[in-house]
């Protein structure tokens, strides 16, 4: 060939040598660089500051230790919980003791909320009957009965977690309920002229298009659980991180509350992430109908 | 929904099994008749229903000693101790002191929260460099239980009220800047791009085509951070005051006053389904286009 295109050969000669002209490590770096836009940059150096203060603050003497600790103090605060843990529990133990009450309450919650909003949006009658009980219990602020409950049960478990229950069980079923009044006539029409029957409507017709309001209602009512759990450990508790919190605030070891406060920021994250996940992979046809 | 099942039924031609309480047609009624009839219908009578029961089974349960009446009290001894504390008041406070004692620290932070955190969500909606300024600091500030930083706050500020407005101004604030956000940031870009087209002004695009569109987004944010704002004062105040009704519950429980816990928890109910309302109207009288669109 006497003139071969010179275009083609640059390509299939830097295709191939590709791999070894970058080195890995390098690579990586301008991908991190590269999505690096102005916004990141600013919101870096806002948490930057706000670190910076922190900082400036508690080592200029301004305040006392006892007010707010340093941020090496908090450091050093976490090593100690999970090297010692906090009063008979390990950190991860109080952290397991929390969520064990956060689950416990939110799945038997939330499956008996989810069943009573189906059946009360499916017929009128039942939201008729169950309508005052569930708008009450849903205004009520939890921590108001779980005084009651404690009286009833005793400090522990079974008062927490009948808390946590009756938290979930108003919240799960007026977003289930939404849900299946909500259902496109149309597609009721539709499936019923093709000569479905109730159960398969239900089942195939109504109960998808609910499930993304069921979602809606499993991550608000994680939220208010997750909120109620360490409110309740504060008010009746022996353990669990808002125990630990509470506690380490009034033997004043404002490094713990500081530890403690940012693990909790964490563990609330997570739950709500846990949550969308799993949402993720059972309503796969979101935003595509 | 239940409407759409019965026509359906009729549709398929299925024979009309269905029947409600207060939907039988009024067939031969004259005009008052007709007009008394309208109203029994228009009330839900399965909720008086379930109301009425869930009081009768409690006061049967109560009558049959199945459990101890200091451990759970008749409704008629809760309705005694009602009337006796709105005569006397409780333990040196009056009933209403103490509502007026936890209504004031939820409006306080709840006003405070709205002034600083919708505009600050307007902003943040309209402007990306704000919105990358404060966008994490508030999404990380949004799921830590609220009462977790409550004890840091005493040890700053106190156990009186200004630990408690503060508590509660930064339980609301992060709910209504994220919703004020999401409410600016979904107003169609066609309304906007009509408005450009037309003429508008930055201005005037912000004053009348974004502020309306973000006021639905707005009130429920607003309508959710007073749920949260309530139900964190009472918390807060089961934890250290000196008033209030969550106060009352407290002090009632080192006294094993059963009686009197089961009477502020139905006030706090019915004082919390009246704030829900209150922010509904509210809603209504401002947004009076929703649902027209």
């Amino acid at each position: 060939m006497a003139n071969p295109s010179p275009i083609k050969t640059y390509s299939a000669e830097v295709i191939e040598k590709a791999p070894q002209r970058t080195a890995p490590v390098l690579h990586t770096f301008r991908l991190v660089l590269g999505r690096f836009t102005v916004e990141r940059w600013i919101t870096l150096a806002v948490f930057g500051l706000m670190f910076a203060g922190w900082q400036f603050v508690s080592t200029s003497g301004m305040v006392s230790e006892v007010v707010l600790p340093t941020p090496a103090a908090a450091w050093s605060g976490f090593w100690d919980l999970v090297d010692n843990g906090y009063h008979g529990w390990t950190l991860a133990g109080h952290a397991r003791l929390s969520l064990q009450r956060v689950s416990l309450g939110f799945l038997t919650g939330s499956f008996v909320g989810t069943m009573l909003g189906l059946a009360m949006g499916y017929d009128r009658r039942i939201k008729d009957f169950f309508d005052p009980l569930i708008e009450f219990f849903r205004q009520l602020p939890q921590l108001a009965y779980l005084v009651l409950l404690i009286v009833w049960f005793g400090i522990g478990d079974r008062a927490q977690i009948t808390l946590l229950f009756l938290t979930a069980l108003p919240v799960a079923s007026v977003a289930a309920m939404d849900g299946v009044r909500s259902t496109s006539i149309q597609r009721l029409q539709a499936a019923r002229s093709l000569g479905a029957n109730g159960w398969q409507v239900f089942r195939y017709v109504v109960l998808p298009s609910t499930l993304p309001e069921i979602f809606t209602g499993a991550r608000l009512a994680i939220g208010v659980v997750y909120a109620t759990v360490i409110a309740a450990e504060m008010i009746g508790g022996s353990a669990g991180l808002g125990w630990m919190i509470l506690n380490a605030g009034e033997l004043l070891r404002p490094d713990y509350v500081v530890v403690g406060i940012i693990i909790l920021g964490i563990l609330g994250l997570l739950l709500d992430r846990l949550i969308v996940g799993i949402e993720r992979r059972v309503v796969h046809w979101a935003g595509r109908t | 929904m239940w409407r759409q099942v019965r026509s359906l039924r009729t549709v398929t031609g299925k024979p009309q099994l269905v029947s409600f309480v207060g939907a039988a047609p009024a067939v031969s009624a004259g005009g008052a008749t007709r007009s008394l009839l309208r109203v029994a219908m228009s009330i839900r009578w399965l909720s008086v229903v379930s109301i009425a029961l869930a009081l009768a089974v409690w006061q049967v349960l109560n009558a049959l000693r199945v459990v101890s009446p200091d451990l759970v009290p008749g409704p008629t001894a809760v309705a005694r101790t009602f009337v006796d504390i709105l005569v006397h008041g409780y333990r040196g406070t009056t009933l209403l002191q103490d509502i007026l004692a936890t209504l004031y620290r939820v409006a306080a932070a709840f006003v405070l929260a709205s002034i600083l955190g919708i505009p600050l969500g307007l902003a943040m909606g309209y402007n990306r460099w704000i919105r990358a300024a404060f966008d994490y600091v508030v999404q990380l500030t949004r799921p830590l239980p609220p009462l977790s930083y409550y004890i840091l706050l005493i040890v700053w500020l106190g156990t009186g009220n200004s630990s408690k407005i503060a508590l509660l101004y930064l339980t609301a604030f992060p709910i209504l800047v994220i919703d004020t956000m999401a409410g600016v940031r979904a107003t169609p870009i066609q309304k906007i791009q009509a408005a450009q087209a037309l003429g508008a002004n930055e201005w005037q695009i912000f004053r009348y085509v974004i502020l309306p569109s973000a006021l639905p987004m707005i009130f429920s944010g607003m309508s959710i951070a007073m749920a949260v704002t309530f139900s964190t004062v009472v918390a807060a105040e089961l934890l250290a005051a000196s008033d209030g009704l969550g106060w009352m519950v407290f002090s009632a429980s080192k006294f094993l006053r059963n009686d009197v816990i089961i009477m502020t928890i139905i006030v706090l109910g019915l004082l919390g389904v009246c704030l829900t309302r209150v922010i509904r109207a509210l809603d209504k009288h401002v947004i009076h286009w929703r649902g027209v669109e």
